[in-house]
């Protein structure tokens, strides 16, 4: 007995120790205004890296050359005070005189310049190099002045610039080094601590150019991997803002006066036809398709409202940005698109199978729907859902019929090169059509408004009439404490917590 | 004594072969594991050129046994490597942190349900076939069935939800430590002792029963002892040593089915970040945490073994060495 007893007391004394073990020393905060967020699990966080999960950490921390005003939709400067081209083929750049970094260095025409030519250093694997590629050179005219040469005209080529990999970052910090544990810019906010795959602890900047903000003294940022512990954070008055979660979720919130639900931006999904191969190369199928589905059905199956937080068109523009030109609505019209499979060849209906990525808000109900409102019109859609890495690496530009998230493009040119024109690096309908190619290529180069909208209206039209796509907006849903005002978070996903206030 | 001694050895040198195959048994089914870790990395807009130049840069391509060897050499410096998402920073540290937050989350759970455990399965084996043995063996039937995630959901709706006694998700506010948050481990380490409550007390319950009807209690009780001095003097020492046996065997079980409870509860410890790893191909971090589990479970395993023969003088004592 007397040895059970020592070893019982052992063990106790180590659960002991382990108690004190685990206290690590951290300060505690005092009456500080603090905005708390449960934000996604992130991947890489630096800029050029970053793979979209690191939007509430990145947007504190770094400042951008043009960001997206969520009010007007219009380009705003941040760390640009001016920007000017005259032929869409160089630009000047003019950068405000009084950012400093957090290291307390100042942000001039060099840091500019380095984070432009970053974008095609090898060494990085930049993830905008494509998008950067169209610069000839980038010149340093004075301290704060950067003329930019491209090798084409782009009168959209600012709109790049706003881009969530595009922070401005400073020349003299390592951040092949530092990025991932010490990010370190000129935002609004510095790391105060970060714990990866925990937290990060944000305290406000007092050196931040825009004088008064941030309101906030804090940001604490929980990485919490499961949407629904996030969601129930919230619920327990742990956080105050969660991103990014579903209409499913949403319904758990709904009954509770002190939480609400805001929709800063519509994210989109196309369902793409692969049109070099059969059976989509015949535009008869695609249009069998289209009159098949109803928007309405489509919305109703994902617990939302049309034209409010749901869109649907069969074009690449999105239906809340200025550009987009209406062409449908298209009727559901099941007795057509069997008639138009019979005609195409396919009298006893066509089976076919819809590839997507399964962990991606909003797909498998989206995949499910479309499944079965096909059927009254002849498909038999086989559903093959894959977590995203799966799917991005083993199925998608490969499969016939697939859901791919696209996120919105300031400047819907921008995804037209991407995904529409033939030589695009992510063409997954495989759409090499002459005509296309020609009006993408002068919709790029189109310095004049009117002759840009008269483009925009012929491109829609052609997608109407022959597109391979359906793309189906969804919202992006972010619950908030009623304690919380001025979230904001335009279409380049990055939300402002400098403007965000708290009442308590 | 020198015949311990050797078990000893015998039983540490067993321990190491067995750790080296399952290494390699471990390096080999995260090999299988389907995606590829650059896509994962770069995302959706990765070009193949980008994809071709990271799986160069951070040794993709190289065959399997060079990977197994660098990453086993690693190991056996002390360095686990980097985690694929943070460059630079040894997965050491952030192991650490978590594993520190997981014992102690195993170690609540332990002195909550080893106590009870015992406790109540010595009163249902010396109250045998009668009113409190049948409750207490139909209750640790019931936890023992009840899967982590199930007990956990029940708690969080009684004790989160209705009462609002206690937190629904157990993370640890930025800026304040584990140790000032205790009452964030009491719904996890319930629903753990909800488990291992049904295993132990059952196990007492057995080993009770058949020392109290064994020849030395007989004799004892009709020597007129007292039934309390006979229960705690001479039949619970006896009675004790496979509940001993069985806790030691389920520490290590206990320590990787935290996943599911800390997954559960948002808390932040080893289980919730293998998890995150495995979501996101963390292939270095998958690897250094399940590795770290099977060292656990081995280690918990051997130390019982152990512990057996330094209690139980029959083994300790074998041949008539002393």
């Amino acid at each position: 007995m007397k040895r059970i007893c020592i070893v019982l007391s052992i063990l106790i004394a180590l659960s002991g120790t382990l108690l004190f073990a685990a206290g690590e020393t951290e300060q505690t905060t005092g009456s500080s205004v603090i905005i708390r967020v449960a934000d996604n699990m992130p991947g890489l966080i630096t800029p050029g890296q970053w793979n979209g999960q690191a939007f509430s950490l990145n947007s504190s921390v770094y400042d951008y050359p043009v960001v997206l005003d969520p009010d007007t939709g219009e380009l705003k400067g941040e760390v640009l005070s001016s920007w000017e081209s005259e032929d869409g083929l160089r630009w000047i750049l003019t950068i405000r005189q009084d950012i400093v970094f957090h290291d307390g260095s100042t942000l001039d025409a060099d840091d500019l310049i380095f984070t432009l030519e970053r974008t095609q250093d090898s060494t990085v694997s930049h993830v905008k190099q494509k998008d950067f590629e169209i610069i000839e050179s980038v010149n340093k005219i004075d301290a704060y002045t950067v003329e930019v040469v491209l090798k084409e005209v782009r009168p959209g080529f600012i709109y790049q610039l706003s881009d969530y990999n595009m922070a401005v970052l400073s020349r003299d910090y390592d951040y092949s080094a530092l990025g991932e544990t010490s990010p370190m810019g000129s935002g609004p906010f510095t790391v105060q601590e970060l714990v990866n795959k925990e937290y990060a602890h944000l305290v406000a900047f007092d050196e931040y150019w825009e004088k008064g903000f941030p309101l906030s003294d804090e940001v604490h940022i929980y990485f919490v991997s499961d949407r629904d512990t996030a969601l129930s954070m919230l619920i327990n008055g742990q956080v105050d803002i969660v991103p990014f979660i579903t209409p499913i979720m949403k319904q758990r919130v709904d009954s509770h006066e002190d939480i609400y639900v805001t929709v800063p931006y519509t994210e989109q999904r196309f369902l793409s036809m692969r049109v070099d191969a059969p059976p989509f190369n015949d535009n008869t199928v695609r249009l069998a398709l289209k009159h098949s589905l109803s928007p309405t059905l489509l919305a109703r199956g994902l617990n939302l409202e049309l034209g409010s937080q749901f869109y649907y068109s069969e074009g690449p523009v999105m239906e809340t940005q200025s550009q987009f030109v209406q062409t449908g609505p298209r009727k559901r019209d099941p007795q057509k698109a069997r008639d138009l499979l019979k005609q195409a060849g396919y009298p006893e209906g066509l089976t076919v199978t819809l590839t997507y990525a399964g962990d991606h808000a909003f797909n498998q109900a989206i995949a499910q729907s479309i499944q079965e409102q096909a059927k009254e019109g002849g498909f038999t859609i086989l559903l093959k859902g894959y977590p995203r890495d799966i799917y991005f690496s083993q199925y998608w530009m490969q499969v016939p019929l697939s859901i791919t998230t696209w996120g919105g493009r300031v400047d819907p040119a921008v995804l037209l090169s991407l995904a529409f024109d033939s030589r695009g690096v992510w063409n997954e309908s495989h759409v090499k059509d002459p005509v296309l190619d020609e009006i993408i290529s002068s919709i790029l180069t189109e310095v004049e408004a009117g002759k840009l909208d008269m483009l925009y209206r012929e491109l829609q039209e052609y997608f109407y009439d022959v597109g391979p796509l359906i793309n189906i907006q969804v919202p992006y849903l972010v619950a908030l404490t009623s304690s919380i005002s001025g979230y904001t978070q335009p279409l380049t996903m990055l939300p402002v917590y400098k403007y965000i206030e708290k009442l308590n | 004594m020198n015949s311990y001694l050797s078990t000893v050895f015998s039983k540490v040198g067993s321990l190491l072969a067995t750790l080296l195959v399952i290494s390699l048994i471990i390096f080999s089914l995260v090999e299988l594991m389907p995606g590829d870790v650059a896509q994962m990395i770069l995302g959706q807009s990765a070009t193949e050129e980008s994809l071709r130049e990271l799986r160069q840069a951070r040794g993709l391509n190289d065959p399997f046994f060079t990977r197994y060897g660098r990453w086993i050499t690693g190991v056996l410096r002390g360095d686990l490597g980097d985690s694929i998402y943070m460059q630079g920073v040894p997965i050491s540290s952030i192991l650490w942190r978590k594993v520190g937050h997981s014992l102690f989350l195993a170690l609540t759970a332990f002195i909550i349900f080893v106590p009870v455990s015992i406790v109540l399965g010595v009163i249902a084996g010396v109250k045998e076939k009668k009113a409190a043995d049948s409750i207490i063996s139909f209750t640790g039937l019931a936890t023992m069935a009840l899967p982590e995630f199930v007990s956990g959901v029940i708690l969080i709706s009684i004790f989160a939800v209705r009462l609002k006694w206690l937190p629904i998700v157990s993370v640890i506010p930025i800026g304040q430590t584990l140790f000032q948050n205790l009452d964030i481990l009491i719904l996890p380490a319930l629903s753990i002792t909800f488990v291992m409550f049904g295993y132990v007390s059952r196990m007492q319950r057995s080993s009770m029963i058949i020392v109290m009807n064994s020849d030395y209690i007989k004799a004892a009780r009709l020597k007129g002892l007292p039934e309390r001095y006979i229960i705690f003097r001479h039949a619970l020492r006896n009675a004790l040593l496979p509940t001993i046996t069985i806790i030691g065997m389920n520490m290590g079980w206990l320590f990787g089915g935290l996943i599911v409870v800390e997954t559960l509860f948002g808390f932040p410890g080893m289980g919730s970040l293998l998890m995150t790893a495995i979501k996101t191909r963390d292939v270095p971090l998958i690897e250094a945490c399940v590795l770290l589990i099977t060292v656990i479970f081995a280690l918990s395993t051997m130390t019982t073994d152990l512990l057996y023969g330094y209690l139980n003088p029959r083994i300790r004592f074998k041949g008539g060495q002393r």
